[in-house]
């Protein structure tokens, strides 16, 4: 039997869910296919929760520009749930010459994009998050930063695609697509179901390299397992987004009063995993060991849980959204590199332009899928 | 890394039997426990276990746990206390939080031995200060030595609410009464007895409707359930408690297999959410096993010899132990845990209920509702025999696997035979001699020694008797019947408290010659009590 | 049993019941309606549900309300609670301090 709708989006995570919700506005009918039972389970579960526009590529820095004006602050209104956006700011820290360096080169370049961050001291760091450690002696500030609940804004953007009339079907794999006539419009499934649309958006995350492939298509890119941890709640202390230059830690304090932190513990691209996302044993403790020196206020609070997950990884660490012209029909969008929670608005707002064959408001050109060239 | 041949989660009765098994055969042992004593629940546990003489039946279970510990310390395992394992990593790499740091192990082979948790009910009022869990009641009394309250309404009529119950009654608690939603009760007959002869009524197909108070328990609704498990109108009953106990049953803790990658299922008969597993305990990762409860619900003494199983076979995993000794062995230890799943309380009988007994006696409908046999309905069973002069009448009346009481007695009188389960019956051709061991070894305190006609018309009956103050010889009180109710006025003719006992007193009343076959418990005058 | 989950399958209408403000979640304070109503917002799974909701991300992290938010959701979703699949267990099995989670001894004696 054959399903069919205007739009078939395979991935319910954070970017397929928010495109089937401005694609359901737009009128347009919508199939979300999920392999995991879980809508989101994938890296919209496993991140800290930026919503940032300092540290980002350039390429990604329209789209993050875009959703912080028009999006982020009336989300929660616009989907009638609360997902936790505070914009009170991203600070990003160092302890050293080296950091400062690091933090002075990403500031420069987004100044010369229009994005208002600056350089400051450790001393007027501490006068906005009056907790960090007398280590810190310089840090970027973004004041329009800000952060949001992850796993609220990807089952928001479900609920409310939902009750639009997007129909969404979890637990069933994709296995491949399948072109008629030298257009792609089949997608078919582990369970030997047939969906069929005019339109096929990929965002499964990693998942998406091999499924591209059964149309010819590559993204080169890999996965990596990211951690985060969180601690039980906390009495209400600071709501500005936190990282490090050296990208030991990032994370805040939610809405419920724990702190979500995310970080590595440098064996990212070699870690190993039983098949399902592993947390490390030696990466949960050394994301606290960082913590407590830019925060030695929180060495006492508890952790609670621990959680890992995959992150698909572009070639240039820049998302591929893109139409491919060999193959009519499909739109990508994957190889997010850990940086696609932020800009999840804007992406579902720009996906769901593409696939109603409308012009895109924020231009798509720079995340083309055939940008990768050999080196020399 | 710190390494061990061997890891045990755990230090209760699966955990260090298996960490005693595996030790003998040479290997490298820890035990990390998060507790700051050893022995799980056993420590908890004052009660006599059932079973076979082999496998500790009529052994107190902290007494039990006193023995594992020094086997274990003989045998060489290295048990580690306050040591909460955090994780169970790839590698079996056991991340255990001990003292102010977190330290890493890895095991060639990893023993799992969490035990489990209690189960929770809601009903209105379910988080009023006062509704605690049967758990939480036995570590207060047996552990701190404080009451949990003083009158007590006891939620689930599985051995755990029938043995706390019986705790309760020990610790000077009332227990106004024993609820359970199910129409009959779940734990073995012996314990529900011991407790209706306290007078302790029971309220079969009953729920909890609500908990009064207002900061905390002040009283308990009850209501009757009809088939489709709907409180039926009118049939309300209130009673003023300061504690409701709950004892609903038990799940595995789990958690670490699931972290841990092992295939797992929800299994109904084995309590919950355990790891699927092969033969020996061992999971889907290799050279990771389970015992006890985490593997599905059990007794303390099935686990501890499930805990051997999974000891033995990681030793021979390790080549500790050659193939064909680890076939007689297991052999030996599946024998004594077959023997242990037999019976009307079998997992595989789970939900069941039987008409007749493996003898084809009856099985009592009212021990079933109410918690103890009729007058009518005791002379049917093979333990009870009308003889001349002192005789044990055994009013086991269900199949369990138990059978200290047929090694007890000197004189040959009880008769069990080799399957563990049969049903004690009495041998009217040897003599009595009326010693009393029969009614200390019986864990489920279920013989008495009755002589019908001890002269000038009255009957002499010898009871156990686990409460304290203990009464003296030449008081006078009351007998009570096996529904508790008050039957007639009896006198203490002696109290024995030898040490091969136990603990269990054996208590001989003198109570007029046709109250013989019906008082089963005796009780001092108000007056004196308080 | 199979894992396909459409979800615009119908639920039926959201009826309200007398014990809907009866606290299952002890920790972080969930009642049963509001369980029952995120069934009927689309959280058919327990992992949605404790996301959506908080159950069992408390200080017992589920041990206490794990099995009676699985019965609620069950129910709602007219499944039978064994169908539904327990949360995902996640280290630390007890909640641990950050100073002490920092402090390894990896290798140590």
């Amino acid at each position: 039997m054959t399903a069919c709708a205007d739009v078939i989006i395979i991935g319910s995570g954070v970017i397929g869910s928010s495109a089937a919700y401005y694609l359901a506005q737009k009128g347009r009918s919508v199939i979300v296919l999920e392999k995991n039972e879980v809508i989101g389970n994938g890296g919209s579960s496993r991140n800290g929760g930026g919503v940032r526009q300092s540290g980002r590529d350039k390429r990604e820095l329209p789209f993050i520009m875009h959703a912080v004006k028009h999006i982020w602050p009336t989300l929660s209104e616009e989907l009638g749930m609360d997902v936790e956006y505070y914009q009170k700011g991203n600070l990003r820290l160092g302890k050293n010459e080296d950091h400062a360096r690091i933090l002075t080169g990403l500031t420069n370049s987004a100044s010369a994009c229009g994005l208002d961050v600056s350089m400051i001291s450790g001393e007027e760091a501490r006068q906005i998050c009056p907790y960090l450690s007398e280590e810190v002696t310089v840090a970027s500030w973004c004041p329009t930063d800000g952060h949001a609940n992850p796993m609220l804004t990807t089952l928001a953007y479900y609920k409310r695609a939902r009750q639009l009339g997007v129909r969404f079907v979890s637990g069933d794999g994709v296995i491949g697509i399948r072109k008629l006539r030298g257009v792609a419009r089949q997608v078919i499934t582990e369970s030997g179901a047939v969906y069929e649309g005019e339109r096929i958006i990929l965002a499964a995350g990693y998942e998406s390299r091999a499924i591209a492939a059964t149309c010819g298509i590559d993204v080169p890119m890999t996965r990596a397992l990211l951690e985060v941890l969180v601690t039980e709640a906390q009495p209400p202390m600071f709501y500005q987004m936190l990282g490090t230059a050296m990208a030991d830690f990032y994370g805040h304090q939610s809405t419920h009063g724990s702190f979500v932190f995310g970080g590595s513990s440098g064996f990212e691209d070699t870690n190993k995993d039983n098949g399902t996302p592993t947390a490390s044993s030696i990466t949960a403790s050394c994301i606290c060991r960082g913590i407590i020196k830019y925060f030695p206020i929180l060495e006492n609070a508890k952790i609670v849980r621990t959680w890992a997950g995959w992150i698909d990884q572009c070639a240039d660490h820049v998302p591929v959204v893109s139409f491919v012209e060999e193959v009519p029909g499909l739109i990508l969008a994957c190889g997010f590199s850990g940086h696609g929670f932020g800009i999840s608005p804007a992406m579902g707002l720009t996906l769901a332009e593409m696939a109603a064959q409308e012009s895109t408001t924020i231009g798509i050109d720079a995340l083309r899928y055939d940008r990768f060239k050999a080196k020399i | 890394m710190k390494r061990y041949d061997l890891i045990v989660v755990g230090a209760g009765p699966a955990g260090l039997s298996a960490a005693i098994e595996a030790a003998k055969r040479g290997l490298s042992v820890v035990v990390f426990d998060e507790n700051a004593k050893p022995g799980g629940q056993l420590f908890k546990q004052i009660h006599k276990f059932f079973g076979s003489k082999e496998h500790k039946a009529k052994i107190r279970g902290f007494k039990i746990g006193e023995e594992l510990l020094e086997e274990a310390s003989g045998a060489g395992v290295e048990v580690v206390l306050n040591a909460v394992v955090t994780g169970l990593y790839l590698d079996k790499e056991v991340v255990v939080k001990l003292g102010g740091e977190i330290v890493h192990y890895k095991g060639d082979a990893v023993i799992v031995a969490t035990g489990a948790s209690e189960n929770m009910v809601t009903f209105d009022g379910w988080t009023l200060p006062g509704v605690i869990g049967a758990g939480a009641a036995q570590t207060m009394m047996n552990l701190h030595h404080i009451q949990p309250g003083s009158k007590i309404l006891m939620l689930g009529s599985g051995n755990v609410g029938l043995v706390v119950s019986f705790q309760l009654l020990q610790a000077g608690c009332e227990v106004v009464a024993l609820v359970d939603a199910a129409p009959r009760i779940g734990g073995y007959g012996v314990h529900a007895a011991k407790i209706a002869r306290c007078g302790v009524p029971f309220y079969l197909s009953h729920t909890i409707i609500k908990a009064d108070g207002d900061n905390r328990v002040t009283g308990v609704t009850i209501g009757e359930v009809d088939q489709t498990w709907s409180v039926i109108p009118g049939t309300e009953k209130q009673f003023e408690v300061d504690t409701i106990c709950l004892a609903v049953g038990l799940s595995p803790m789990s958690q670490l297999l699931k972290m841990a990658g092992c295939a797992m299922e929800e299994n109904p008969g084995k309590g919950g959410l355990v790891p699927v597993c092969g033969e020996f305990g061992e999971t889907s990762v290799p050279g990771l096993f389970v015992a006890g409860d985490v593997s599905g619900i059990e007794e303390a003494s099935s686990a501890m010899i499930e805990g051997r199983v999974a000891g033995a076979a990681a030793a021979r995993r390790l080549g500790f132990m050659e193939e064909t000794e680890l076939g007689a062995r297991l052999e030996e230890l599946e024998t004594a845990l077959s023997s242990l799943r037999q019976g009307m309380f079998a997992p595989r009988n789970k939900g069941k209920t039987p008409i007749h007994t493996d003898e084809g006696c009856p099985i009592s409908s009212n021990l079933l509702k109410k918690g103890y046999l009729t007058d009518d309905e005791v002379p049917a069973y093979p333990g009870v025999k009308s003889v001349k002069g002192i005789h044990p009448v055994i009013e086991c009346t269900q199949n369990i696997p138990c059978n200290p009481c047929q090694d007890a007695c000197p004189k040959q009188c009880i008769k069990i035979g080799a399957n563990i389960t049969a049903l004690p019956a009495v041998d009217e051709n040897s003599v009595c001699i009326g010693c009393g061991m029969c009614v200390a070894a019986c864990s489920g305190q279920s013989i008495f020694l009755v002589d019908e006609d001890a002269g000038e018309g009255c009957a002499s009956i010898v009871i156990p008797y686990e409460f304290v103050p203990l009464p003296a010889p030449g008081q006078r009180g009351i007998a009570l019947d096996r529904s508790g109710a008050e039957l007639c006025p009896a006198e203490v003719v002696s109290v024995k408290s030898a040490q091969a006992f136990d603990h269990t007193n054996l208590l001989t009343m003198k109570v007029p010659r046709e109250m013989g076959m019906r008082a089963r418990f005796f009780k001092l005058p108000k007056e004196v009590r308080a | 049993m199979s894992r396909i989950n459409d979800r615009s399958r119908p639920l039926g209408q959201f009826v309200p019941l007398p014990d809907d403000d009866r606290i299952i979640c002890r920790c972080e304070e969930i009642t049963k309606g509001e369980i029952r109503r995120a069934v009927h917002d689309g959280m058919f799974t327990l992992t949605e549900v404790r996301r959506y909701l908080r159950t069992g991300m408390g200080l017992c992290q589920g041990q206490t309300c794990a099995r009676l938010v699985r019965d609620i959701v069950a129910r709602e979703l007219g499944v039978s609670p064994l169908e539904l699949e327990a949360a995902a267990s996640r280290a630390p099995m007890r909640p641990v301090e950050m100073k002490i989670l920092a402090n390894e001894t990896k290798g140590a004696d």
